[in-house]
């Protein structure tokens, strides 16, 4: 113990790693303006509309928006590299109905069947992110293709199954359905709780472990980290196994949650995910980001989604004018701070402080 | 202009040029008259490139005046060179892929489209050039990207061209080919300076000569008067032959006796690079001298595994690292620090502590999933500390270091991984006095500890003072190889011009 | 000879053979396809692609990307028929639509090109916010009932042809032409190019991306109200997806993603080949569901096949320098 005092108070250049130097960044951080934006959004629509704050209601909502969520954490890493990642909404349909099609028409059991659909999913993610990171093609172009082609396998495997595609396959078993229904304790929903546990998992392989760290130096200076002997390029490939992982498994909660399975489950959300990970603090270029941000980013996005329809009576389809407002406003306020003009602005004002 | 006849075309008078505390141009006298090419020859940091700049508008000269034909003109920016009839052919010329040669030299032009063809058809025609117009610029080799950017300066009427070293890029009969273009606007009265570091070319093509060394023009004159010997010697600062060797520090003679080399080279082939042999030994530093652009950083680089050999074989100490991956080659025991740290030594976003493990990150030490946090402090601060690196805190992100600082993260992100053998290539260029002195305290120790060291420099000082031994490579070749007491400025200038006494020559 | 080498070195004819070959494929498995009926309705029904490839592909000529361009579809659709419906000036309520089109390009060109914010990024966000507008412009209902003369426009036909498709061809070709012969129109592959190089030759990049989205927008303002009379009616969800497929329509057609590279013929052209894929698989005897699939997988083939050879090229360009170095000695020596 005396030890340990000793070194802080000998060594200034290692003080940043105290607790206390700790809290105090943490409380400058975008992560804490997240913290308080969801706050802010229980203070305004707890006021405007009680109802909102019954903790059934809540939850009830956020089980609608964990998809994204979970999906939105480890794309995060692809970002992290400079890449992006608009295929993962598709890969979560062809989850959703290799599990239906290999239950109802395979005899397969669920659990077999959901696995199979994981691991597909890790592999489409695989594909993708060896023509990016091997061949060298934009992440952008990849991941367009790959959105078609898996939304078009996942049609397909949907033309396997007696049922017809539109009404989607359901009459799962109730030990599949309840990763979706159960509710821990009674009130908390397992969604929300495998997001929070998928939310710590990831947070340890990004900012914990020497793979995370390999993830961060790759998309701050790829050149670099093969001089420094880092295979970037297998480092590139993995996120987006991440990312279709994700994907996978968001693809068999959605499926136990709506209990029924079908190819355009999620295909939607493209723009929620890249407006969660790109609020969350992530820089859409490369080297920036973290799993708490993307987390609480992917929050403060669903509870907007369900906050404005309840308590002020805004219509549920006008809700991407907001959410695609407050991307534009975060992109835009950054681009703006990050000027040569407000950089000297702010310097000045530091000066003068 | 006629009644002006014994007027220079460009004449350059006492410019001076600073940046910051640095003073790069030390008051420039200078003529160049029409037909002439005045050949600029010196080493790397002479102020060749600096001058070339402020004439072509790029920088403004802090003192100093430029006569066009005599009138005073005021070259603030580049619009004004241009107008003024200057153009220079920078070394990497700037095509546009996908257009045409036309398109490519026409580019930015406000006239007709049709105007602009006839003229450039009749400067096809007055040069002898010969170009398919038609042609897509991918397709162009190097020699016919310059001719590109040379028609673009002649379309805009250029009386004065800069060629900044034409030929680094160019295999011998494009250089015949430009060489005999080169001389048909010499024909026509063209003035141009010719820069370059060969100087074979100097007598070929040039009638004129200038050397620069350290901010001023040397000795300069009709090529007809200067010899090769001259040349090297004008190079030289004029004390070099009696106080070269005072500059060595005192230090002990390495011990070669039954020492094994920790890394040998035999006949290394790659690109950019021929038939390398070399050994370095423990704890020696041996110099690799030459100019930039002579293939040193090409055969270090592709040591590390970063290109493919193309033939001979690599050993460190008795195990063949030929061909070996990045990581392989690190994990046997050598690694390298990067030319321009920039782009390939810093991760500018991530702070000291994480930049200075980032070698050694796969190694169990360092923890096999997790991250060792305090492994990484400890080891951060330990070079922190001995290296005297400045940061506020090992949390400080490296790209807001100064570049001292900077190289020292570098070379304690190469120096972590403790190797056998490190390349260091240029690991002064462009830091200041002090840090330079720290950093040549770190080489000075890894030696005493008995590392390998390659040392890749152009400055010509960094290596008297430090090499035990020298090899200097000339394009793409070792051309000499000079034992301690043979390391003097003479010697490696003119070795790295490609002038060898017969007795170097390996 | 070398001629048609040349011709075939181009792009756009790469795609243009590839259609040919994919139309007497399909003719060969089903002869009745190559009827020119038939042909004639797989390049009508081109006709919105044609406009939305034509449009986005400045944009991806200057090197960027724009997913705003089928929220816009909808939007200058939904406002242009609504006003038609209204009983307003056909004229107006055009000039009106293409105005809005124009305004949101601008929005795009100013977020890009003056903020320089990722070009995804931020048309993403654009997308979602004029996606929104729509809703609530129209009140989360079709727009429909038009009047009959607004719709009877996409029935005159020239030929074959219907005349809103040679009108969308006949813009095509002027982009084409702009963005080819005419001095200005060439900054666009300039900039895409080499930006720095383009401003090195005193060509305004800045402006010439904002330009690019600016004329984007209106494409697609044009694409909207031409769907307008189409198809009769707009769904607030109308364009959903189809900034993808124009996207991959004008890589089909040789466009690059980096810039520079390839033409708007070779985006109508690919507009022509990915709106007929369906069609096409009709007639192979398959159930057009693999449409999407085998869209995707062309299109990662070309992208991948594209970047490798590139690859291939800028590597070979670097080593032959490098060779070139040690070259000249021995020729020298030689001498």
């Amino acid at each position: 113990m005396s030890d340990k005092e000793k070194k802080t108070t000998q060594e200034p250049l290692i003080a940043y790693t105290t607790p206390g130097a700790r809290i105090k960044s943490a409380f400058k951080s975008w992560e804490a303006f997240l913290f308080l934006l969801i706050v802010a959004e229980f203070v305004i629509f707890g006021t405007a509309n009680s109802r909102f704050l019954m903790t059934r209601v809540i939850f009830g909502s956020l089980n609608d928006v964990m998809a994204v969520c979970i999906i939105s954490l480890f794309v995060t890493f692809v970002l992290i590299t400079g890449g992006i990642d608009i295929q993962a909404a598709s890969i979560l349909g062809l989850v959703s109905i290799i599990i239906g099609v290999g239950w109802q028409d395979f005899g397969l059991n669920i659990w077999v069947a959901a696995l199979i659909g994981l691991i597909c999913a890790i592999a489409c993610g695989a594909l993708s992110g060896f023509f990016i990171a091997y061949c060298g093609v934009q992440a952008m172009v990849i991941t367009l293709g790959g959105s078609f082609l898996y939304a078009g396998i996942a049609l397909l495997v949907s033309n396997l199954s007696q049922s017809a595609a539109y009404q989607g396959i359901s009459g799962f078993p109730e030990y599949f359905t309840f990763l979706g229904k159960y509710k821990v304790g009674g009130v908390v929903p397992i969604q929300l709780v495998i997001f929070l546990l998928l939310a710590v998992i990831a947070y340890f392989i990004l900012h914990k472990s020497k793979y995370g760290r390999k993830v961060f130096l790759v998309g701050t200076n790829k050149d670099a980290a093969e001089y420094c002997g880092i295979n970037s390029r297998r480092v590139i490939m993995s996120t987006y196994m991440f990312s279709g992982m994700a994907a996978g498994i968001a693809g068999i909660i959605t499926t136990a949650y709506v209990g029924s399975s079908k190819c355009d489950l999620g295909s939607t959300s493209t723009m929620s995910i890249i407006t969660a990970v790109v609020l969350g603090g992530t820089l859409s270029t490369g080297g920036k980001g973290s799993v708490i941000g993307t987390a609480l980013a992917a929050l403060v996005v669903g509870i907007l989604r369900f906050g404005l329809p309840l308590c002020f009576k805004v219509n549920s389809q006008y809700l991407d004018v907001p959410i695609g407002l407050l991307l534009i406003i975060v992109v835009v306020g950054r681009a703006v701070l990050a000027s040569p003009f407000m950089q000297n602005l702010l310097a000045k004002s530091k000066k003068k402080a | 202009m006629a009644e002006k006849k014994d007027a220079h075309l460009l004449e350059i008078k006492g410019v001076y040029k600073s940046f910051g505390m640095n003073a790069v141009l030390k008051g420039i006298d200078m003529t160049l008259d029409h037909g002439e090419i005045l050949a600029l020859i010196g080493g790397n940091g002479a102020g060749k490139s600096t001058l070339m700049k402020i004439i072509m508008g790029l920088y403004s000269e802090d003192e100093g005046d430029i006569f066009i034909d005599g009138k005073k003109v005021n070259l603030n920016k580049p619009s004004a060179a241009l107008a003024a009839g200057i153009y220079m052919v920078p070394q990497e010329p700037l095509i546009f892929q996908n257009m045409t040669v036309e398109e490519n030299i026409l580019i930015g032009f406000k006239e007709k489209a049709s105007v602009l063809h006839e003229t450039l058809l009749a400067k096809l025609e007055e040069t002898g050039f010969e170009l398919d117009l038609t042609r897509k610029a991918s397709t162009l080799s190097i020699a016919e990207q310059e001719l590109v950017e040379i028609l673009r300066g002649l379309m805009r009427e250029a009386r004065i061209l800069i060629l900044d070293e034409p030929t680094s890029a160019l295999t011998f009969g494009e250089v015949e080919s430009l060489f005999r273009c080169i001389r048909t606007l010499q024909e026509k009265g063209i003035g141009m300076f010719y820069i370059t570091h060969r100087l074979d070319e100097v007598f070929e093509i040039a009638t004129s000569v200038a050397i620069m060394r350290d901010g001023a023009v040397r000795v300069s004159g009709a090529i007809r008067e200067f010899t090769r010997e001259i040349l090297v010697k004008g190079l030289l600062p004029p004390d070099a032959d009696d106080s070269g060797v005072g500059e060595k520090r005192e230090r002990k003679a390495v011990d070669y006796t039954d020492k094994k080399p920790l890394l040998k080279l035999e006949n290394f082939t790659g690109y950019g690079f021929k038939d390398i042999n070399l050994e370095v030994y423990p704890g020696e530093i041996l110099g690799v001298s030459g100019v930039v652009g002579a293939g040193r950083t090409e055969f270090a680089t592709t040591i590390f595994g970063m290109d493919k050999v193309l033939g001979g074989k690599v050993y460190l100490q008795d195990k063949d690292i030929t061909g070996l991956s990045t990581p392989e080659v690190m994990a046997a025991g050598l690694n390298y620090v990067p030319e321009d740290r920039h782009v390939n030594g810093l991760f500018k976003m991530r702070d000291a502590a994480a930049n200075t493990t980032v070698g050694i990150l796969p190694r169990k030490e360092m923890g096999t999933f997790l991250l060792s946090v305090k492994k990484e402090l400890e080891i951060a601060l330990s070079y922190v500390k001995h290296f005297r690196t400045k940061v506020t805190g090992l949390n400080q992100e490296v790209g807001t270091l100064s570049g001292g600082n900077q190289q020292k993260i570098v070379l304690a992100h190469a120096l972590a991984t403790k190797p056998l053998v490190v390349i260091l290539d240029e690991p002064t260029r462009g830091i200041d006095a002090a840090a330079r002195g720290d950093v040549y305290k770190i080489i000075e120790q890894l030696k005493e500890e008995g590392v390998g060291i390659m040392l890749i420099s152009s400055d010509m000082e960094e290596i008297i003072e430090l090499a035990d031994r020298t090899v200097s490579v000339h394009q793409g070749r070792i051309n000499a190889t000079f034992d301690q007491s043979d390391i003097n400025q003479d010697n490696l200038m003119a070795a790295a011009f490609g002038v060898v006494k017969e007795k170097e020559v390996v | 000879m070398e001629k048609i080498k040349n011709i075939l070195k181009v792009r756009e004819m790469t795609s243009f053979l590839c259609l040919i070959a994919l139309f007497l494929i399909v003719g060969i498995v089903n002869p009745t396809f190559l009827q020119l009926d038939n042909i004639m309705n797989c390049l009508n029904g081109a006709v919105i692609y044609t406009l939305l490839a034509a449009g986005i592909a400045f944009v991806i000529l200057v090197g960027e990307i724009d997913c705003s361009i089928g929220a816009s579809l909808c939007m200058c659709a939904a406002i242009c028929c609504s006003m038609i419906r209204d009983g307003s000036n056909f004229a107006v309520a055009i000039i009106v639509s293409i105005i809005v089109g124009a305004l949101i390009g601008l929005l795009n060109g100013w977020g890009v090109a003056i903020l320089k914010i990722p070009s995804l990024i931020f048309t993403v966000g654009v997308m979602g916010t004029v996606r929104g507008l729509v809703y609530v412009y129209t009140d989360c209902k079709w727009v429909e009932n038009l009047p009959p003369y607004y719709t009877q426009i996409a029935q005159f036909k020239l030929g074959g042809l219907t005349g809103i498709y040679v009108f969308a061809l006949v813009l095509a070709m002027i982009a084409f032409v702009i963005t080819t012969r005419v001095r200005q129109g060439k900054y666009f592959i300039a900039v895409g190019d080499n930006a720095n190089g383009a401003n090195l030759v005193g060509i305004p990049s800045t402006m010439v991306k904002v330009i690019a989205y600016v004329l984007c927008g209106i494409f697609a303002a044009i694409a909207g109200i031409v769907y307008g009379t189409r198809v009769g009616f707009i769904q607030p969800s109308t364009g959903n997806g189809y900034e993808m497929t124009a996207i991959a329509a004008c890589v089909l057609g040789g466009l690059s993603l980096t810039g520079g590279v390839g033409s708007i013929l070779g985006s109508a052209i690919g507009a022509i080949i990915i709106s007929s894929i369906s069609r096409l698989l009709v007639f192979i005897g398959l159930s057009s569901d693999y449409n999407d699939a085998i869209t995707g997988v062309v299109l990662i083939a070309i992208v991948v096949f594209d970047a490798v050879s590139q690859k291939k090229k800028v590597t070979k360009t670097r080593r032959e320098r490098l060779l070139a170095r040690t070259a000249a000695l021995e020729g020298g020596k030689a001498e």
